[in-house]
């Protein structure tokens, strides 16, 4: 690909935001013509500072018919704001394999970066395929501790600069930490927390019935977040740089050893009984100590194991990268990029 | 045997394969039957579409109504409809669920909270309100559902509906169940707001998207909307997105279909496929008990087939009978 | 014990009287309560022309507002009305029919028939109909004649309050879907009304008027034009039979041809459009079955084969008055 030309990859998820957690917990959708807007607006940001060739993840949930018709309108009406969108050319089967053959089929096309649009699911789907190249994530679903939201203008903005070279490497990209699980030789990952739970299907995957909770495996842990990890922020933070990780296990009798109350998902405060924690250090394989359950990853129970299965959790360091918005923002001020003249 | 993973026992685990079992091969006997010419009228199949009716109506009892569609074969076995009198109904004899007078479009039993299949798409919203609307007013827990389409789910019925139920705060539960073709329209051309959970927002009621071809995950999903509705946390949507196998009725050519697709959708997402494969990997169910079930089914649809073959025709009388209660 | 009452109470009374009867009987329609959300009274309106005021006040949530929404309501009442409940649902006009008429026709009136004789829809549809208000095309129709085609639906249409409170109870403790039209321009006629409950039975005629030369056959409104014509003709020595139909579905046809048996003439007065209309179905009828009776070809007085107008001038033109109904008795009279 030529050099002077670099590719922004746009990943938006339009199912995320569609499970039970409407029901059980008051959890938002955010609307497909939201979804579509906010893509408008990373091109715009994107475009702004350069880039004029985005590839994109086809769907046929919707935000493909609005964003189409609105680049449509805007060379009608003369602009060239926005880049120019491509689609990849792969089947759609609306569920999260389209994100993951999306993000490999980026990074074999080598895109600068991919933006990802979407909630712990579609990050983690995104990462476990894309493989060095950086991801900038928009927030968009139910449970999500790691995408923040984050304006897309400026989202746009800084994976701009930085994919057209403005920014040094060391200021633009951050290493993150995540979590691999080993299921008998299959593996999997986890951004933010690996949840073992006593429900033995996976059923409509999220998790609400904190008497079934066993135990809890996080790569970082923040108190002002949403989800499973938020336990392991209230109990023992630990940023998202700190090469170490926390494990708690839950205590289910009455009363149990410690009692706290924690945000578990959006407007569900639940009471939750510890019996201990400790730190995750990196690299070591840990074993599951339930014999049967399912595992829960980023929020989603994806698995569930027997007596047979023997599922081992690590913590990995440096497991991929991610682009520091505002560091790149920061610098891009700072070497007037953003100025005109 | 190992302990049971799954949200039901192990006799309810058996019911419910049962189910989708006895709904899966009904339908397929009409498709060859109907091929043959044996049977009359327009014929609609629910095959491949099992696990969400059974999915829910594993939640429901005999006073939650629901109100079904074209399609309904399988929602009247799934709430408890007689299988041998639904066949006769359709073979248009007098021993028929309604004495042959409704055939395959308009199979009901009250008594077991089935309140019609309905050749009137989208018509079956408004009167699930009604049976929402007499749970709340007599003061029970049942609750009225309505099975629509995504067709039919651009019905002024049922978005009016939608809105009727949430300002009137009734137990009633919308069941979209996409399965991507409104009779050979596709969903994604004919369907503006492309989320149904988004379309639910818009009357601000809460709604879900499963994938209808997994049960637990339909099952899980319904019983927490149900539960909700039945306390009193009002309606609902419930998307399931699954798989019709057949055509839009017996006789559709299906050309509007992908290349393979009802092959590979057989292969990869077939609903009662993957429940063995859920049930028997957990050692919970296995092959044989499934096999014995499979074995009695079939010899069920095969009575139901003969007992309707050889059923007296209604007679002239039958004509004029049954408009009124009195006239 | 009798009182003179207006068509508008009798209506009022007789669902006051069967909801404190009847515990399941519930109503629904549009601003029937009047006001609900609204900043100022909860009991505003009482129905658009005040026919349902004060009942919420005695029967609370009983009686609901609805959005205005009538596919949805009218269908929710017909829905449980197979569930348990005796709903009253009020279509504000019967020219609402079109945005509900699928609830009505091929759900409610099929539902025993589809199902074998298994399901009962006890649901009462009350709705304004006829002309004389000045509300033009889309609020003054007489579309009695599309809903009596139906076959599973019984259509009521009662021309005073006595008849309205009884044919009105009547209804709603009946089990099938009926559709109980009230004329508006009769909400203020007084007749004598007893205060006590009581049910006129469907398909029986009432006859409004004695006579022995002629018999004219009408209902709702039109049943005052025709006696008002009677009247005149008496006048003139031709004394005709007046008979006020009552139901349309079912129909007493014995009465009118007891009655044309014995005046050899028949005139049908209907303020529907002429085709298909009740009208011609009752001179069909009679045709058919006792054309040796007939001594003159059977007369029909009907609206014109057009929408109704707006202006006062042509609505009054549109509307069969009894100066027409009396041309066409005489007409009869002349062979």
């Amino acid at each position: 690909m030529n050099k002077m030309l670099p590719t922004v990859g746009i990943i938006a998820n339009p199912v995320s935001a569609r499970d039970i957690r409407r029901i059980v917990a008051h959890a938002g959708n955010l609307q497909v013509t939201d979804r579509a807007n906010i893509v408008l607006r990373l091109l715009a940001g994107l475009g702004a500072v350069g880039i004029r060739q985005v590839l994109m993840m086809p769907e046929n949930a919707g935000i493909r018919h609005h964003v189409t018709r609105d680049l449509k309108r805007s060379v009608n009406m003369g602009e060239r704001r926005f880049p120019d969108v491509d689609y990849l050319d792969m089947a759609v089967t609306a569920s999260t394999d389209d994100s993951v053959r999306a993000a490999r089929m980026m990074r074999e096309a080598r895109v600068s970066a991919i933006i990802v649009l979407g909630g712990d699911g579609t990050h983690r789907a995104v990462v476990s395929a894309c493989g060095d190249v950086p991801i900038a994530g928009v927030s968009s679903g139910t449970n999500n501790a790691f995408p923040k939201f984050k304006e897309p203008t400026i989202v746009g903005l800084a994976v701009g600069l930085t994919a057209m070279g403005a920014v040094p490497p060391e200021v633009a990209f951050q290493s993150n930490k995540m979590l691999e699980v080993d299921i008998s030789g299959r593996k999997e990952i986890a951004l933010v927390d690996v949840a073992i739970v006593a429900e033995r299907f996976v059923g409509a995957r999220a998790l609400w019935h904190t008497e079934n909770f066993k135990e809890l495996y996080v790569s970082f842990a923040e108190t002002e977040v949403i989800g499973m990890s938020v336990v392991a922020g209230i109990l023992d933070p630990v940023d998202r740089k700190t090469p170490e990780g926390r494990r708690v296990v839950f205590d289910n009798s009455n009363p149990p050893r410690h009692l706290l109350q924690a945000p578990i998902a959006p407007g569900v405060i639940a009471d939750i009984g510890i019996d201990y924690w400790e730190v995750l250090l990196p690299d070591v394989a840990f074993p599951i100590a339930e014999k049967e359950g399912s595992i829960a990853l980023d929020g989603e129970r994806e698995l569930s194991f027997s007596k047979n299965d023997q599922p081992t959790v690590t913590l990995r360091t440096n497991a991929f990268r991610t682009i520091d918005v505002a560091a790149c923002m920061k610098s891009g001020a700072k070497t007037r990029l953003l100025r005109i003249n | 045997m190992s302990k049971n993973p799954f949200p039901l026992s192990k006799d309810d685990l058996l019911i419910a394969y049962r189910m989708m079992k006895t709904i899966r091969e009904f339908e397929e006997r009409l498709h060859v039957d109907f091929g043959r010419g044996e049977i009359p009228g327009f014929v609609h199949l629910y095959a491949g579409e099992e696990a969400s009716a059974v999915g829910i109506m594993m939640h429901l009892n005999d006073q939650d109504q629901i109100a079904s569609n074209h399609r309904g074969h399988g929602h009247c076995i799934a709430k408890g409809v007689d299988v041998k009198e639904m066949m006769a109904e359709i073979y248009g004899k007098v021993s028929g669920s309604c004495r042959g007078k409704g055939g395959s479009m308009h199979i009901a039993d009250l008594s077991k909270g089935m309140m019609g299949a309905n050749g009137i798409l989208g018509a079956g919203s408004p009167l699930a309100c009604g049976a929402g609307l007499a749970a709340q007013k007599l003061g029970h827990n049942g609750i009225g559902m309505s099975f629509t389409g995504d067709g039919a789910s651009n019905q002024g019925t049922f978005l009016e509906s939608l809105n009727l139920a949430a300002v009137w705060n009734l137990p009633v539960i919308f069941v979209v169940e996409n399965n991507g073709y409104a009779e050979s329209t596709s969903v994604d051309w004919a369907v503006a707001v492309d989320s149904y959970v988004d379309r639910a927002a818009g009357f601000g009621l809460p709604g879900v998207t499963v994938d209808g071809t997994e049960f637990f995950a339909v099952y899980e999903a319904a019983g927490e909307l149900i539960k909700r509705a039945r306390e009193g946390g009002g309606p609902s949507l419930l998307e399931c997105k699954m798989i019709r196998f057949f055509g839009h009725f017996e006789g559709d050519a299906q050309t509007y279909k992908a290349e393979g697709e009802n092959e590979y959708n057989r292969k990869h997402h077939d609903c009662l496929k993957i429940f063995r494969a859920h049930v028997t990997k957990a050692g919970v169910l296995s092959d044989e008990e499934l096999d014995a079930i499979d074995t009695q089914v079939l010899a069920l649809i095969d009575a139901a087939v003969e007992e309707a073959i050889s059923a007296p025709l209604p007679t002239a009388d039958d004509l004029t009978t049954d408009v009124y209660v009195s006239y | 014990m009798a009182r003179t009452l207006s068509f508008k109470d009798a209506v009022n009374e007789a669902i006051d009287q069967e909801m404190t009867r009847d515990p399941t009987v519930i109503m629904m329609g549009e601003d029937i309560v009047g006001g609900t959300g609204s900043p100022g009274e909860a009991d505003a309106w009482g129905g658009v022309l005040g026919v349902t005021k004060g009942l919420y006040a005695k029967h609370g949530d009983r009686l609901m507002d609805t959005p205005l929404s009538e596919s949805a309501y009218i269908g929710a009442a017909i829905g449980a009305a197979t569930c348990g409940l005796r709903p009253i649902a009020e279509l504000m006009f019967l020219d609402f029919l079109g945005v509900c008429f699928d609830q009505m026709y091929n759900q409610a009136a099929k539902f025993r028939y589809m199902f074998g004789g298994k399901a009962e829809t006890p649901v009462t549809i009350r709705a304004m109909v006829g002309g004389g208000f000045r509300a033009a095309a889309q609020h003054s129709q007489m579309l009695t004649p599309i809903i009596t085609h139906v076959p599973g639906l019984k259509v009521v249409c009662p021309s005073n309050a006595y008849d309205a409170k009884g044919l009105l109870i009547q209804s709603i403790r009946d089990n099938d879907p009926v559709i109980f039209c009230e004329h508006k321009n009769l909400y203020a006629h007084e007749v004598d009304v007893p205060e006590e409950s009581y049910a006129i039975p469907f398909g029986e005629a009432n006859i409004a008027r004695e006579g022995t030369d002629a018999t004219i056959v009408a209902y709702g409104l039109m049943v005052h034009r025709a006696t008002e014509a009677a009247e005149n003709l008496a006048k003139d020595g031709i004394d005709c039979e007046v008979i006020d139909l009552r139901t349309l579905s079912p129909i007493d046809m014995d009465t009118v041809y007891e009655s044309v048996e014995s005046t050899g003439r028949l005139i049908c007065v209907d303020e529907a459009n002429p085709r298909c209309s009740i009208a011609s179905d009752v001179t069909a009828s009679v045709t058919q079955e006792i054309f040796s009776s007939l001594k003159a070809a059977p007369q029909l007085v009907t609206a014109p084969h057009t929408p109704v107008p707006f202006s006062p001038v042509l609505e009054d033109l549109y509307i069969p008055s009894a100066e027409q109904v009396a041309d066409a008795v005489r007409k009869t009279m002349a062979t």
